[in-house]
């Protein structure tokens, strides 16, 4: 691994720190969602202080240059990343849907008095239980 | 002193009745507060058909959330005190006289129910990482906190505040951290526990070990970054 790719990593891991930790103390992010990135910075730091473990894994791997592994690893890092932010947006995505909904009938039964929407829905499961 | 109890309920149709009437028939002096966190059993229709006081949140938005919700309700309605009481059965309801006591003795911000100092407390892989967060409270903060993970806490007006207005206050230990270390006094009483009397716990063997990395990492960020 070269030299200048080591300090570049040094200093990324740096700013990463230096910049999440800022939005932790300004709250802009929630811890439970700092931490990953706080470990990753952690990880670039081994990575560009002890570069003999990343050179020693790609070497068992076969890889041609130490370097193409460390991006591989933090391509990979990265992808999942993304692909749990997918998973994250999708479900914030539903329940923002779903509170929308909520409050908007909210207004609808609120409108109407609210003893006749009870005995609405009283009568109605009496009908079904007779049914059944 | 005016306490609620704040009673988080994610599925609990098999035992929040029992567990409400038992508070009830304890302690008529204290309030109680359902906060039914979008569960998709009958959690929601118990607390309206059987007239508990409470609320549903329309979707699931895990026990931080529901909790806050409580205290929000306990700030507006201008509560002295709140006690987190778990909907399943597992917290008894006779200590909640023994906490507010030592919370108006010792002018507490928050009284934790310590298995640990009545002689119990978990077991296994719990009874590790409970030890575990003990002693880095200790060294971070300088406070003890023998049951950490003890998810009976009573919380005093400022900490009913900071819950309802703050930015990331979850009722975990890292907030018991955070407030130890900025001054706040975090006091114990003995208290002893029961099995979950219903449904099942959120905290297997899995979900222990991920509890227990991030909340140990959370408290070393806190006290680096807060």
């Amino acid at each position: 691994m070269s030299l200048s790719l080591r300090i570049l990593l040094l200093v990324g891991a740096f700013l990463a720190f230096c910049f999440i930790s800022t939005r932790v103390r300004r709250n802009k992010i929630l811890m439970q969602d700092a931490i990953y990135w706080v470990l990753l910075s952690v990880l670039l730091l081994v990575a560009a202080i002890f570069p003999g473990v990343f050179i020693r894994l790609s070497q068992a791997l076969g890889f041609i240059s130490p370097s193409n592994f460390v991006f591989l690893v933090i391509v990979a890092l990265l992808l999942v990343k993304i692909f749990t932010n997918s998973i994250e947006i999708s479900m914030l995505r539903h329940k923002v849907e779903e509170l929308a909904q909520e409050v908007a009938l909210r207004d609808a039964t609120a409108g109407r008095s609210s003893t006749e929407g009870r005995s609405d829905g009283r009568a109605g499961e009496k009908d079904a239980r007779t049914q059944a | 002193m005016r306490v609620l109890a704040v009673i988080p309920a994610y599925n609990e149709e098999a035992c929040l009745e029992d567990t409400v009437r038992g508070l009830e028939r304890t302690c008529p002096q204290v309030d109680y507060f359902v906060v039914d966190d979008g569960s998709s059993d009958a959690t929601g229709q118990i607390i309206r058909e059987r007239g508990l006081n409470g609320v549903s949140l329309p979707i699931n938005t895990g026990l931080t959330s529901a909790f806050r919700t409580g205290m929000k309700y306990a700030y507006r309605r201008g509560y002295d005190a709140v006690v987190q009481f778990d909907a399943d059965g597992q917290h008894l309801p006779q200590y909640i006289a023994p906490m507010a006591e030592e919370m108006a003795v010792t002018d507490s911000d928050i009284v934790i129910a310590s298995r640990a100092l009545a002689g119990g407390g978990p077991v296994g892989a719990r009874a590790a990482g409970s030890r575990l967060i003990t002693w880095l409270i200790r060294v971070t903060t300088g406070a003890l906190v023998t049951d950490p993970t003890s998810g009976m806490r009573m919380y005093n007006r400022r900490m009913i505040e900071m819950f309802a207005t703050g930015f990331d206050v979850a009722p975990e230990p890292d907030t018991i951290a955070l407030v130890a270390r900025k001054g706040g006094k975090v006091t114990e009483v003995p208290c002893e526990m029961r099995e979950r009397q219903g449904g099942e716990s959120y905290l297997k063997l899995g979900n222990v070990v991920r509890y227990m990395s991030r909340t140990c990492l959370s408290i070393l960020l806190f006290q680096w970054l807060r």
